[in-house]
């Protein structure tokens, strides 16, 4: 366990900056991830929000900074870190020429531990069970989404990253989406992080909240504090601390 | 290093075994194996049909004879390439000595025809089938998005790559059986399944006067020399299928790695045809690929290239691709 990252810190972004040639397109990004809570990784597209989750998950090597799963450095410990997290990075990408139960066979394997015996619990548990046996080819992306979001969770991680969880759904969509994820945060303790460019949504779902612009971080905490205990709303702070960009 | 590291193997190359016959992609290859293999069978039947009807095939001592002769004709001729002179002596030398000894050189069984394949294969067909199925091993995982989700799980990058390249191994070797039993197979139909013990001359070198060296040359019984030739075979298809999955690590699409190894192949072989005296084809893998022929005592293209030469060639390419693909793999950032 590395200092400060003990209690319920599960998830710590320590500096992060990501260049691509001339262009920065990360420059400064840090912030905590608390066990039992909704995250949201507020910023208008082009932020630099993708390229952060694919930092905080060891698909892309930071320039600059660290991150911390569960006391482990993602670059350094990368199979320790990485047991603890369950991810789906931009859109749920599964093999379309398998099954939904052959997509979370093969992910289980990757996995050992008993994780295959999780599948079914699981399915229920996105309401997928119905349509299991299907090639993954025929799902609409709602499906595939809870698919994904079943296959984040057979590692039964303490840390859930959903970019955009909301985005291609429709209404009915999102609410279920949203449902879900105050359940695993409220009953089952996960931290999740939520990325999103939409306020509205963010608003409804997350406990805490980052917002970032140009690739930094320029605010983080709860809510209430954010917003003055409901004096400005969050779009009126997000206006301000982006000097009136719309999102 | 834990010790439950064989299990995880055992189960990442599963997942890669499934994906690849979950793809097809092996059905393909067995199709086109088998469509190719009818045709040469049948084309050689139809020939040999043909033959017999002008009552040629009668008596090979004479056809055998007379094709010696006009290669030796040939062979002479200054308008002859290098390469091609050299290969004409050879088979003159090699008719003569089967002359010699009473052994018919072009006995049409189909354990014959099986030990032919395997230096007629390993030339061009078997490679390309073999990249096939590696070319799709990564690159498919960059191009469908599924990298994210195979690089985020608690399995580090190498032993992924690690359990790619087994499964490349796996499907290589039963392409390679698959070619051994098909030519059996089929070529028996047309010319008859028994024939394993029969003798083949082997061994024949070209001395340095261009001259055929028997000195060497031995009569082993044919699945002997079949084994020797389908090994080597596998040998040449395992460096393809090394040098493939570095291919399929560099492009984001499976066509574009498929494409490259095919005209990488296509070119050398061309290459060992028309440049055939330019040393530096040496250093080439697909000038050392067909190991069968250079076991069997084929002329190389360029002279002085041993069999153990070529087979230190290809293993040369193969690790340093596999290192390549490697280091490429554990250290690029997986974007888009």
């Amino acid at each position: 366990m590395e200092p400060g990252t003990g209690g319920d810190v599960v998830l710590v972004a320590e500096g992060l900056a990501k260049r691509y040639g001339d262009r920065e397109v990360v420059s400064d990004v840090s912030f905590r991830l608390r066990r039992g809570e909704v995250f949201g990784f507020l910023g208008p597209n082009g932020a630099g929000k993708t390229t952060t989750i694919r930092m905080l998950v060891g698909l892309v090597r930071p320039t600059r900074g660290r991150v911390l799963i569960e006391g482990f450095d993602v670059r350094r410990r990368f199979e320790d870190a990485l047991r603890h997290v369950g991810c789906i990075v931009e859109t749920p990408d599964l093999y379309r020429f398998l099954t939904g139960r052959e997509n979370l066979e093969h992910f289980a394997r990757m996995l050992g531990d008993g994780a295959e015996g999780r599948i079914d619990s699981l399915a229920a548990l996105v309401r997928m069970e119905g349509r299991l046996d299907e090639p993954v080819g025929t799902y609409s992306l709602g499906m595939r989404q809870r698919i994904g979001i079943a296959q984040a969770l057979l590692g039964d991680p303490t840390v859930l990253l959903l970019d955009e969880p909301a985005n291609g759904l429709d209404p009915a969509g999102i609410r279920e989406m949203r449902e879900l994820i105050r359940h695993l945060a409220e009953e089952r303790g996960l931290a999740v992080f939520v990325s999103s460019h939409l306020l509205s949504e963010v608003e409804r779902t997350c406990d805490r909240v980052a917002i970032v612009h140009r690739g930094k971080t320029l605010a983080e905490g709860s809510l209430d504090e954010l917003t003055g205990g409901g004096a400005r709303s969050l779009e009126e702070l997000f206006l301000e601390r982006t000097g009136g960009e719309t999102v | 290093m834990s010790a439950s590291f064989p299990a995880l193997l055992l189960r990442l190359v599963r997942n890669e075994t499934l994906k690849v016959l979950k793809r097809r992609r092996f059905r393909v290859v067995l199709a086109v194996l088998a469509a190719l293999l009818s045709l040469v069978v049948f084309a050689q039947a139809r020939q040999q049909a043909a033959a017999q009807r002008e009552g040629r095939g009668s008596d090979w001592r004479a056809s055998a004879e007379r094709r010696a002769t006009q290669m030796e004709r040939r062979a002479g001729s200054p308008r002859i390439p290098p390469a091609f002179a050299r290969y004409l002596k050879y088979e003159a030398g090699r008719l003569r000595y089967h002359l010699e000894k009473g052994i018919d050189p072009n006995a049409r069984t189909g354990p014959a025809f099986c030990l032919g394949f395997a230096g007629l294969g390993s030339v061009l067909f078997l490679p390309l089938l073999v990249a096939v199925v590696a070319s799709d091993l990564v690159s498919s995982e960059t191009s469908e998005g599924t990298m994210k989700l195979l690089l985020t799980r608690p399995v580090a990058r190498w032993k992924v790559l690690l359990g790619k390249l087994v499964a490349m191994g796996l499907f290589t070797t039963l392409t390679v059986a698959a070619s051994a039993a098909l030519s059996w197979g089929l070529a028996g139909f047309a010319f008859g399944w028994r024939g394993w013990g029969a003798p083949v001359l082997t061994g024949f070198q070209l001395g340095s006067g261009g001259s055929l060296d028997v000195s060497a040359a031995r009569a082993v019984p044919l699945w002997q020399d079949a084994i020797v030739s389908y090994g080597l075979a596998w040998y040449s298809a395992l460096a393809v299928g090394c040098v493939t999955v570095l291919l399929s690590v560099v492009f984001r699409s499976a066509a574009a790695a498929l494409g490259t190894m095919m005209a990488t192949l296509v070119s050398g072989t061309i290459l060992s045809r028309v440049a055939a005296d330019w040393e530096a084809a040496r250093w080439f893998f697909v000038t050392a690929l067909p190991l069968p022929d250079y076991y069997a005592g084929l002329p190389t293209p360029v002279p002085g290239m041993s069999l153990a030469f070529c087979a230190a060639i290809l293993a040369g390419w193969a690790a340093a691709a596999t290192a390549l693909a490697f280091v490429l793999f554990v250290r690029r950032d997986v974007t888009g």
